[in-house]
């Protein structure tokens, strides 16, 4: 790192606001995190409760085959390759109109709801099958058994293991660049070619990522504790 | 009263439960005692249905829990492709009862008998099936674990089945949540979540849980066995509560002293079958079965 290259990236990233372009990148990376979480645990959550349908009817048999075949679609390729297929061959080929962001969501989205399902599914089936069997022995019907009794059980479980599929959305969300969106990495990428210098550009970016991350899992560790507090005391 | 007739239940290969069949009357204190392994937890189980029984039935007065067992009506039988078959290949000399019986003891019917089969099977369930979830709020569960809900508060466990299943107002269900409390000395208990009681406050809360859904009869799996020793007496006395009020209760148990203080009944399940059973009195005192005295002469 040379006083010199310190010099170019000053002067792109402050005199030329290079820093506005990197905050807005940012923006859209959180964006993505945030909007793909969100998705990705309604989508996640339907495909758990699908998936605890008791499989004694055919109808119930073929809803969780179908999920099956989605959680295994989006787990069993890349990302960037779900990303690529949904921007150049879905969306010309459904013939709607919408900016690369909202795709990179929507793609993020659904890919996460194929990991927040088996997340969501494992978080239930640790919730002690003594529950589900005292809920019913009251006389509650299935569904209310599970709605009001395990699955709150579950979701208080899983809250962790959500705030770190938070932290691997954030990181794998430096891919969306492949279809034109411009993230932080874009954004750093961007400053780095105007000066044909990447060294600092590429160092900070990862210091950004990093303290993101550190962020989020002190929030995570914050929230966990409080949970374990409400065990004790209330 | 509940009424098994002929109960069966595997897992699997594994027989479980082989042609349990007892009436268990209105008022009657029933205690279940046996080795470990036996079936005892399966029986109870197989009553409000948390298991399905593979064969048999069990009926709550008039009214049937299980599905519908085909080899109990005739009618159903006669409709059978199976049973069909059977007749036409034996001689005409062979009685009903006894293909009935060879059937029923190769357990051949399965899924493909035929419409007429199942018309005739769905005929018996809607003159007297009763809706799971309706039987249950007439039979009280207690278990070994407790099984308290862990997300809600003692007063919450107390009020969610009646006002879930519109019983009960909130009010009236916390009313009575709260008289039932009370009635076991842990009132200020109520806004606490379960993690915070010991072992015996937990049972004694689940037995009330089940109380204030009014049942007409309590199962019991053996209430007591997860305790310290010094939290089996709160709650045995509680249990005797429920009995002297006349609550009709089947308990399995290795409590002996407590079987034989409480219980009108005992049975002795060895096996999958209910080896023996008598009263109290006759069964401790002088046991028939060899089984039975074999086991006795060990917990005693
Ligand atoms: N859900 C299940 N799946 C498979 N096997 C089971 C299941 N439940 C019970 N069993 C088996 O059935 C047998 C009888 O079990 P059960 O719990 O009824 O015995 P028990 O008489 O209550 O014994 P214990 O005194 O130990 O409670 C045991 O061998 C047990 O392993
Ligand atoms: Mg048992």
């Amino acid at each position: 790192m040379s006083r010199v290259e310190w010099e170019l990236f000053y002067n792109k990233f402050i005199t030329y606001k290079g820093y506005q372009v990197a905050l807005e990148g940012l923006v859209v990376t959180l964006e993505i995190a945030v909007f793909g979480l969100l998705i990705g645990i309604v989508i996640g959550t339907l495909i758990a409760l699908i998936k605890m349908i008791p499989k004694e009817h055919r109808v119930a048999r073929f809803f969780s085959a179908v999920c099956d075949v989605y959680v295994a679609i989006f787990r069993g390729t890349p990302m960037v390759v779900q990303l690529l297929i949904g921007w150049f061959v879905l969306l010309p080929s459904l013939g709607l109109q919408l900016n690369s962001v909202t795709v990179a969501i929507c793609v993020f989205g659904m890919n996460s709801g194929a990991y927040v399902s088996e997340i969501m599914r494992s978080g239930i089936q640790a919730v002690d099958s003594g529950q589900l069997e005292a809920a019913r022995a009251v006389g509650l019907g299935y569904w209310p058994a599970m709605m009001r009794v395990v699955v709150p059980q579950g979701v208080k479980n899983i809250l962790p293991t959500l705030g770190n599929e938070f932290i691997t959305l954030i990181k794998e969300t430096s891919v969306v660049s492949f279809i034109a969106v411009v993230d932080v990495t874009k954004a750093f990428r961007q400053i780095g070619d105007s000066n044909y210098s990447y060294i600092i550009p590429y160092l900070m970016l990862a210091l950004v990522y990093l303290v993101l991350v550190m962020l989020i899992s002190l929030l995570v560790r914050l929230m966990e504790r409080r949970l374990h507090k409400g065990d004790r005391h209330s | 009263m509940i009424d098994i007739r002929d109960l069966y239940k595997s897992f699997g290969s594994l027989a479980v439960l082989r042609g349990v069949s007892t009436t268990i009357h209105n008022g009657e204190k029933v205690a279940v005692i046996g080795p470990s392994g036996s079936g005892k937890s399966t029986l109870l189980r197989c009553m409000n249905l948390l298991e399905e029984p593979s064969a048999g039935e069990v009926w709550l007065d008039d009214r049937l829990l299980t599905r519908p067992d085909p080899y109990f009506y005739p009618e159903v039988m006669r409709a059978s492709r199976t049973y069909a078959s059977m007749m036409a290949q034996t001689t005409a000399a062979t009685a009903d009862e006894q293909i009935l019986q060879r059937i029923r003891g190769e357990r051949l019917l399965h899924r493909h008998e035929g419409r007429a089969f199942r018309t005739a099977l769905a005929a018996v369930e809607e003159k007297s099936r009763l809706d799971i979830n309706r039987a249950r709020q007439r039979m009280g569960m207690v278990f070994q674990h407790f099984n308290l809900f862990n997300n809600m508060t003692v007063l919450q466990n107390l009020t969610l089945a009646p006002v879930q299943l519109k019983l009960k107002t909130r009010e009236q269900a916390e009313q009575r949540g709260m008289e039932l409390l009370e009635r076991i000395g842990l009132a200020d208990k109520r806004d606490q979540y379960p993690s915070t009681l010991s072992g015996g406050q937990k049972q004694r809360i689940a037995i009330v849980r089940a109380l204030a859904m009014n049942p007409e009869v309590m199962l019991f799996d053996e209430p007591t066995s997860a305790l310290d020793p010094e939290m089996v007496g709160e709650v045995l006395d509680l249990i005797k509560q429920l009995a002297n009020d006349g609550m009709t209760m089947v308990i399995v148990t290795h409590e002996m002293g407590f079987a034989r203080e409480v219980a009108d009944r005992v049975l002795f399940m060895e096996d999958g079958n209910i080896a023996e059973e008598g009263t109290p009195a006759a069964l401790f005192s002088s046991p028939k079965n060899a089984r039975t005295q074999e086991f006795l002469s060990k917990v005693l």
